[in-house]
């Protein structure tokens, strides 16, 4: 999938903005605040039909305007030349146009137009709660694969049944019911997960050895705190038998949505014992893995949004990462200053106050800054 | 209290389907815009009040003691269909598919809801399991989590020894129910149900 054009109105700090984007490689230099962030975050917003920053719609429309727009083009693998409009409303509300026909249910787009977004947040995948990680993972996969979304939605409702009932005593016959109704989704969200991993794993391993520059093995495991359960019979006896200490808790201790990703590093814990360097090279690692993974199981080719991600980087790892993220795939990056890229396949864009300057391919020195209109 | 037009728009708003604005315009439309509409409304409703009741056996909608359906000596009284609403009987029976009786919940199992087995037409279900006559249950409830923990709940609970419980369910929309499928895909259902445990 490449991006050929945006158009971007009320986004944020951008009054307006049309961007085209010739070649392959974009740069976007900028102090804070600037509005580069803004982009990416426009950039990447059709992906799960969410900002990467924010759950809060409202906050992408510019103060004091009734509505944000954004309009993109793409060259699409499977629909060719597509347009695609999104509008949010100041209370947050969407509308999307897709081919200038309305798309009626918004979910119908996700998964359709993929990117994937490296930030400098992105560290907290291996620092925060396991509830992060998690929500990462179901966020990939229900991408790649709806039958794993309506599993997951499946097992969640079973869920939410199971402990309003814990909450109200209910009694063992309707415990029974509503476990053997979760057993299925938990067996399946387990095993997809399983599959899902080892398919990472082979990408993820092979990038941290390029970008950490160290001969270390790599490796995503999962981990059941509650219970190591795989067939439904398993999950049914675990809840029957763990329903005095659910009802004592008031929610259910054991299942799928306890999961957590362990991130190792050698086999050892690489929160624990991974350096910063390795932790963030891991985390991009990560994300190099994302895009593969997309790129397998959709047939489209994700562009890459990195949002400051080198800055963080020592000088080795940084150059052996713009080497890695100069394939095949649309790349559009931010920093506050230029790098030095090594390739003069990239193009730059000053970015100061919510507008963009595009800087010409003439030496620099010259004056061939136009004006993005 | 409040005044009487407040009480009639509050008591209209509980009905399903009406909000806050078309329960107002209801009441505004029976009293003051066409109250000539009034009079017949009410008797309607006072001769339905005192004729139409809960069939006695099945739950569903009745004139006399038993349904159309319960008192038609031509049904397979051996096989009886368990469905959540009167207007899911209604779909089947549309259909012409189905030749046995039914049994209606009025509901489905949802503790988000407060809705618990106790609340459910299912105690008469066990009467009529344990008379004896029925060889054959089949649920049809929605194929949402509810409504497949309601099934599992009868059949671990009700339906006892010497009952075949099957299913159907299969080729019905997703999270939908009996009621927003069309006869041909009502009579394709019925046809694959699947035995059920
Ligand atoms: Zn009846």
């Amino acid at each position: 999938m490449i991006l050929r054009d945006v158009t971007l109105q009320n986004f944020r700090n951008v009054a307006e903005a049309r961007l085209v984007f010739e070649g392959r490689r974009h740069f976007f230099v900028g102090a804070n605040g600037q509005g580069k962030t803004n982009l990416l975050e426009a950039l990447g917003y059709l992906t799960a039909l969410r900002s990467f920053r924010t759950a809060e719609n409202r906050l992408l429309v510019r103060e004091g305007q009734p509505e944000a727009a954004a309009a993109y083009t793409f060259e699409h693998e499977r629909f060719g030349r597509t347009r695609v409009t999104l509008r949010i409303g100041s209370r947050g509300n969407r509308t999307v146009h897709w081919d200038d026909e309305r798309v009626s249910r918004l979910g119908d787009i996700i998964g359709r137009f993929p990117t994937v977004v490296f930030s400098a947040d992105d560290i907290q995948l291996v620092r925060g709660a396991p509830g992060l990680r998690r929500r990462w993972m179901d966020l990939l996969f229900s991408a790649v694969d709806s039958a794993y979304f309506q599993v997951l939605q499946q097992y969640h409702r079973g869920l939410t049944a199971r402990n309003a009932l814990l909450r109200e005593r209910a009694g063992a016959a309707e415990l029974s019911a509503f476990e053997r109704e979760m057993a299925g989704p938990a067996s399946r969200l387990g095993k997809a997960r399983e599959a899902g991993l080892r398919e990472l794993n082979v990408s993820l391993e092979k990038a941290y050895r390029h970008l950490g520059g160290e001969d270390a093995a790599a490796l995503l495991e999962l981990r059941k705190p509650g219970s190591a359960a795989q067939a439904p019979e398993e999950w049914i006896e675990r809840w029957c038998e763990g329903r005095d200490r659910d009802r004592q808790a008031g929610a259910t201790q054991a299942g799928p949505h306890r999961d957590d990703l362990h991130f190792g590093l050698e086999g050892r814990s690489l929160a624990r014992y991974g350096s910063e360097g390795q932790q963030r090279s891991f985390v991009i690692a990560l994300r190099l893995a994302q895009a593969d993974y997309v790129r397998a199981g959709t047939g489209l080719l994700p562009p890459l949004l990195l949002d400051d991600v080198t800055a963080e980087l020592d000088g080795g790892r940084r150059e052996r990462f713009w080497a890695l993220v100069a394939g095949e795939a649309q790349v559009f990056a931010t920093g506050v200053m230029r790098p030095e890229l090594g390739d003069d396949a990239w193009r730059f864009c000053r970015v100061a106050g919510g507008t963009f300057a595009w800087e010409s391919r003439i030496a620099s020195g010259e004056c061939g800054i136009r004006t993005a209109q | 209290m409040g005044s009487a037009f407040e009480d009639l728009q509050a008591v209209l708003k509980k009905l399903p389907g009406l909000g806050y604005r078309s329960a107002e315009r209801l009441a505004l439309h029976l009293l003051v815009e066409r109250p000539e509409r009034l009079n017949a409304l009410v008797e309607a409703l006072r001769r339905a009040a005192e004729d139409i009741r809960r069939c006695r056996l099945c739950g569903g909608m009745a004139e006399e003691e038993l349904c159309p359906v319960c008192s038609d000596s031509h049904r397979d009284a051996s096989v009886v269909c368990v469905v959540e609403q009167v207007v899911d009987l209604m779909a089947l029976e549309r259909s012409s598919a189905y030749r046995g009786l039914y049994h209606v919940l009025h509901g489905k199992l949802s503790p988000i809801s407060g809705v618990g087995p106790e609340d459910l037409n299912l105690a008469s279900l066990g009467e009529r399991l344990r008379s004896g006559d029925v060889r054959e249950l089949v649920l049809a409830l929605p194929n949402d989590v509810e409504g497949e923990a309601t099934c599992h709940y009868i059949t671990e609970n009700i339906a006892g020894e010497g009952v075949a419980v099957s299913r159907i369910g299969f080729g019905l929309p997703s999270g939908g129910g009996v009621f927003y499928a069309d006869p041909v895909t009502l009579k394709s259902a019925l046809d694959s149900r699947r035995s059920y445990s």
